[in-house]
């Protein structure tokens, strides 16, 4: 089990995830950042499920969500997300 | 107060200004004051209740967390535990806050989307731009801090947080008027993350009060009505006293349950 934080502009992103080789198995995110639709959050998680933990692979997922999602985050930015799941993949390794 | 019109902003217009309900200060637990700003959110979406202005105290005092946040990483349990302090989710995001009775007022704006901006900082900046009125006539200079605060000298004097459902807007917020500062960093687990961004070794010099800017003591009576005008202000409307509807309570009491769950509190 990995976990890491990362301070985005908005918000604290904590991510807990696990690994199944290179590959994420398990994520939960939460922290203190704003999403519009709230809901949005748990599509995000299955979404980065089966996701390789490398940084484009990453960035593609999660890029996806926010287009096929219309989410918004103000001052959170699909790299941060980026940025914390890679922090919280390497302390798990 | 006057009973019928509390707050009315002469200003030179054409049209006289759109009336919003102000409803009077409430007392109550956590639980029950997140079900009425969810009923509130969800029969204005349904066009059963007006756009709406609100205060109110929590008994007894709380600690809320916000809608992403994981209550064990973020709140002391044995502290809040022991001082007697409840804890409950909200449905907003943003971060974890201590209400504290004695010195801390809430308040809450509901309406429609249409009557702010799409654009959600810019909806942030009108109703905290209320907030901001408010300070500045109990004689403090505060401005607005992107995303949800607002700052007086620098410091956090009022953080709020906002959901959209539906086509309606809620956003509740906190006023510090005297809180426990060191109650509150014993109940919150503050981020290491956040702290050592901000390049400050400690927490408190973070956050202020209305009290320790003014230097004198002041009711909640005095900020309510500071806070109300600045509303009526920002938002360009009058804000005409009213009570909550049978129908806004009875929903209210349908939806106290949920945040009082263990369920809803260890969701995340």
């Amino acid at each position: 089990m990995g976990y890491a934080e990362f301070k985005a502009p908005k918000g604290v992103i904590k991510v807990e995830l696990e690994l199944s080789g290179d590959v994420i198995s398990l994520i939960s995110l939460s922290g203190d950042f704003f999403m519009y639709p709230e809901d949005a959050l748990e599509e995000l998680e299955r979404t980065l499920v089966s996701v390789r933990t490398d940084r484009g692979s990453l960035l593609e997922a999660v890029r996806r969500f926010y287009d096929s999602t219309g989410v918004r985050t103000p001052m959170v930015e699909p790299e941060h997300w980026v940025e914390a799941i890679l922090r919280a993949a390497g302390g798990s390794r | 107060m006057n009973s019928s019109v509390v707050i009315n902003i002469t200003r030179k217009r054409e049209n006289p200004p759109t009336k919003w309900r102000l409803l009077p200060l409430r007392v109550d637990d956590a639980f029950m004051s997140m079900a009425i700003d969810e009923a509130l959110l969800k029969l204005n979406a349904e066009g059963k209740s007006p756009n709406t202005v609100r205060f109110w105290r929590w008994l007894p005092s709380t600690v809320s967390i916000g809608c992403f946040q994981s209550v064990e990483r973020e709140v002391d349990l044995g502290t809040a535990k022991k001082y007697g302090v409840d804890v409950v989710r909200r449905i907003t995001g943003g971060g974890a806050v201590f209400h504290d009775y004695d010195g801390e007022l809430t308040y809450s704006v509901v309406c429609r989307q249409d009557d702010v901006p799409d654009d959600i900082i810019e909806s942030y900046k009108l109703i905290c731009g209320g907030l901001v009125r408010g300070f500045e006539r109990l004689g403090l200079r505060a401005e607005f801090k992107s995303v949800n605060d607002v700052q007086v000298n620098g410091k956090k004097i009022s953080g709020s947080a906002q959901t959209r459902r539906l086509g309606s807007v809620l956003q509740h917020g906190t006023v510090l008027i005297d809180p426990d500062v060191r109650l509150m960093f014993e109940l919150l687990k503050v981020s290491p993350e956040k702290i050592s961004d901000k390049f400050i070794s400690s927490v408190y010099e973070r956050v202020t009060t209305v009290v320790r800017e003014l230097r004198r003591n002041l009711g909640f009576d005095e900020v309510m009505v500071a806070m109300s005008e600045g509303f009526a202000d920002a938002l360009g409307v009058e804000l005409v006293e009213g009570e909550l509807t049978r129908k806004e309570l009875e929903l209210a009491a349908l939806l106290k349950p949920k945040y009082a769950s263990e369920e809803w509190l260890k969701k995340r």
